[in-house]
C-alpha cells in the first residue's frame, strides 16, 4: 500500500520506508550509533528530495537516542554539565548549519555539499576505524593486552576558561568540548546525522573523558541537537515530514532493539571493524556518484 | 506564451458566448471537476467527452484533448566537471511552463497539422511548449529540451496520438491518467476542433487538484505553525523512542 507524504509531496510505499527505518535501526543497535549516516543517503537513492530527507531523519535519531540515553540515566553516567558545555557550542552550530544549508538549496548545490560532506567525513572516519579495529583485532588474536593510544594532548590542558567536569573527572577549557558541539551542530543541519560517530571518538581520544560517561553524554548531546535542529529545520525550511518521521522511527525502534542483542554476542572490536567496512562501503558508492560521469548532464527542479 | 494565452482566452470567450462564431460546434464535458489526494492517493484516471455537431461534416477532422496543470517555474541545471567532480553548472529557470500537460489526439500531431508551425502557435503540443520569461545567462533552448524530456520522464509531460476515440462519427472520448506526483492547483482541460490543421472551434473546463483529509491537514500545519509542528514532531519521537525502551526493556 502506498502513503502520501504531506510535506515530501509525494507518493511511497510505506513498508520500503518501515522496512529502511527497521535495517537502519537494527545497525544502529548493533553499532551503538545513530545511524543517520545511512539513513539519509537511502531516503535520497529512495528519491525523496534531500531537503526532506536531511531534516527528517534527525527525528528518527532522537527516538533511537532516547532510550539509551534513559538506560544511561539509571546507571547515572551522564555528566550533564558537559552535555550542556557541547551543546551551546551545539546551538550555534546548528544555527550556522541550517543557514548554509538554506544559501546552498538557493544556489542549487544543496546535493553537492550534502555528497561532498559524506565523502570526506565517511572516507575519514571510515578509514581510521578500519585501522583502529584491525590492530585491536590481531592484537587480541595474540593475547597480548590491548594497546593504549599514546595521543597525549597537552594543547588543550593550556587553554583558559577551565571548568571542572566533576562526572568526568576533568578540570579542562571548556573550549574544546564547545567546539565539538559546534562542528557536530553544524554537520547534523547539513547531513542529517546525530554525529555520534564524531563526539564518541572526540571525546575519548581529545577530551580524555572515561569511556563509561562518554555514551551516555554523547546521547544527551545527540538528542539535544537533533531536537533543535527538527524545530529550525521545520520553521526555516517547511522540510520536515511528519508521517515519513513516524513510518522510520516505527521500524527503527524495533530495530534496534534486535540491533542491541545481536550486538552484545559479537565483540567489541569484531563490531567496530564491521562498522569501518560499513562506513567505507557508503564511502565509495557516494564518491562513485560524484566523480563517474552522470547518466544525464540535466536535472529539473520545480520552482526557482 | 503570452500571446497564445490572449489568443485562446479569446478564442474559448467568443466560442462560448457565440455559438454561432465557429463554423462547427463543440460540447464537451469531463468525468470530475475535482480530484482529491488522499493518503493513499495512486493517481487516477479523468475521462474528457464530447459531442461535434454536423454530422454531414464528420470527415477530415480532428480532436485534441489537453489538460495541463498550474503554471511553475522549472530550474533546469546542467552539470560540468570541476575539478574531478561533477558539480551544476550552468542553470536557466523557465517560468510560466506547466506543471502537468497531457494531449490526446485522435490521430498523431503530424498528420493532423503537417507543418509544425501551424500547432506552435497554438501551443499545442508538448514540443511546443514555450516558458513565458526565462532566466538564464546563455542560451535557452537545450535547457528547454531537456527540460520537456526530463518532464517526461517523470509521466509529467506526454502525449497519446491515437488517445481520442470516436464512438460514433460525431461522439468522442479520452482517458486522462493523472499521477501520483502532480502538483496541486487549478487544472485547464481543453478540447479543440481542427480541420486541417487549422484550430475551428475549442472549449475549456476547469479541474482542480487538491489534498483532502488528514494530509491537507498536515500540511497547513507545516507550513501556518511551523513550531508547533516541528516541536510535535520532536514529541512525538521522543515518546516512541521512550514507549519502545519500556515494551522490549528485558525482565532483570
Amino acid at each position: 500500500m502506498e502513503i502520501y507524504l504531506p510535506v515530501a509531496e509525494m507518493s511511497v510505499h510505506w513498508l520500503v520506508i518501515l522496512g529502511m527505518g527497521l535495517g537502519v535501526g537494527f545497525l544502529s543497535g548493533l553499532f551503538g550509533v545513530g545511524g543517520g549516516f545511512l539513513l539519509t543517503p537511502l531516503l535520497v537513492f529512495y528519491g525523496i528530495p534531500s531537503t526532506v530527507a536531511v531534516a527528517t531523519t534527525l527525528s528518527h535519531i532522537t527516538a533511537s537516542s532516547i532510550s539509551g540515553a534513559l538506560a544511561q540515566w539509571r546507571k547515572r553516567a551522564i555528566d550533564f554539565t558537559m552535555a550542556g558545555v557541547m551543546l551551546s557550542g551545539g546551538i550555534i552550530g546548528t544555527v550556522f548549519g541550517v543557514w548554509l544549508f538554506a544559501v546552498m538549496r538557493r544556489a542549487g548545490q544543496m546535493d553537492l555539499m550534502v555528497s561532498l560532506s559524506y565523502v570526506v567525513l565517511l572516507g575519514a572516519v571510515g578509514s581510521l576505524m578500519l585501522n583502529e579495529s584491525w590492530v585491536a583485532l590481531r592484537t587480541a588474536r595474540a593475547g597480548g593486552p590491548p594497546p593504549v593510544h599514546p595521543v597525549n594532548h597537552v594543547w588543550i590542558h593550556g587553554l583558559p576558561l577551565r571548568l571542572r567536569f566533576r562526572q568526568s573527572r576533568l578540570y579542562i577549557s571548556v573550549i574544546p568540548p564547545i567546539l565539538i558541539g559546534f562542528v557536530t551542530g553544524a554537520l547534523s543541519a547539513i547531513m542529517g546525522i546525530g554525529g555520534g560517530f564524531i563526539i564518541v571518538p572526540a571525546m575519548i581520544y581529545l577530551l580524555r573523558m572515561p569511556t563509561n560517561v562518554v555514551i551516555g553524554t554523547s546521547l544527551v548531546q545527540i538528542i539535544g541537537i537533533t531536537t533543535l535542529t527538527t524545530l529550525l529545520q521545520a520553521t526555516s525550511n517547511y522540510a520536515v515530514d511528519i508521517v515519513l518521521a513516524a513510518t522510520l522511527i516505527a521500524g527503527g525502534v524495533v530495530g534496534a532493539q534486535f540491533g542491541v542483542r545481536v550486538g552484545g554476542r559479537l565483540g567489541g572490536e569484531r563490531i567496530r571493524f564491521l562498522m569501518a567496512l560499513l562506513v567505507l562501503a557508503v564511502f565509495l558508492r557516494l564518491l562513485w556518484g560524484l566523480v563517474m560521469p552522470p547518466g544525464d548532464l540535466y536535472a529539473l527542479t520545480l520552482g526557482t | 506564451m503570452m500571446r497564445r494565452r490572449i489568443f485562446l482566452s479569446l478564442f474559448f470567450a467568443l466560442s462560448c458566448f457565440g455559438p454561432a462564431l465557429g463554423e462547427e460546434d463543440l460540447v464537451s464535458g469531463v468525468s470530475q471537476d475535482l480530484i482529491q489526494i488522499t493518503s493513499n492517493y495512486t493517481g487516477s484516471d479523468i475521462v474528457v467527452f464530447g459531442d461535434v455537431e454536423r454530422q454531414e461534416k464528420a470527415a477530415g477532422r480532428d480532436i485534441v484533448v489537453v489538460v495541463r496543470g498550474p503554471d511553475a517555474a522549472l530550474t533546469v541545471r546542467r552539470r560540468d566537471r570541476v575539478a574531478g567532480v561533477w558539480i551544476n553548472h550552468d542553470a536557466a529557470t523557465l517560468s510560466g511552463m506547466p506543471a502537468f500537460y497531457y494531449l490526446a489526439s485522435s490521430r498523431p500531431l503530424a498528420q493532423i497539422a503537417p507543418q509544425a508551425a501551424a500547432l506552435a502557435r497554438y501551443g499545442i503540443g508538448v514540443a511546443n511548449l514555450q516558458p513565458d520569461t526565462v532566466h538564464a545567462h546563455h542560451e535557452v533552448e537545450p535547457f528547454r529540451q531537456a527540460a520537456l524530456r526530463l518532464m517526461g520522464d517523470q509521466g509529467l509531460y506526454r502525449e497519446a496520438p491515437l488517445g481520442v476515440e470516436f464512438l460514433s462519427e460525431t461522439l468522442f472520448r479520452a482517458h486522462v491518467p493523472v499521477p501520483a506526483g502532480v502538483t496541486r492547483g487549478q487544472y485547464d482541460v481543453e478540447v479543440f476542433l481542427l480541420r486541417g490543421g487549422n484550430v475551428v472551434s475549442a472549449q475549456s473546463t476547469p479541474l482542480f487538484i487538491d489534498q483532502t483529509g488528514l494530509e491537507r491537514r498536515l500540511y497547513n500545519w507545516a507550513h501556518d505553525q511551523p513550531f508547533g509542528y516541528g516541536l510535535a514532531t520532536v514529541v512525538m519521537a521522543l515518546v516512541m523512542g521512550w514507549l519502545s525502551s519500556v515494551i522490549f526493556r528485558r525482565p532483570a
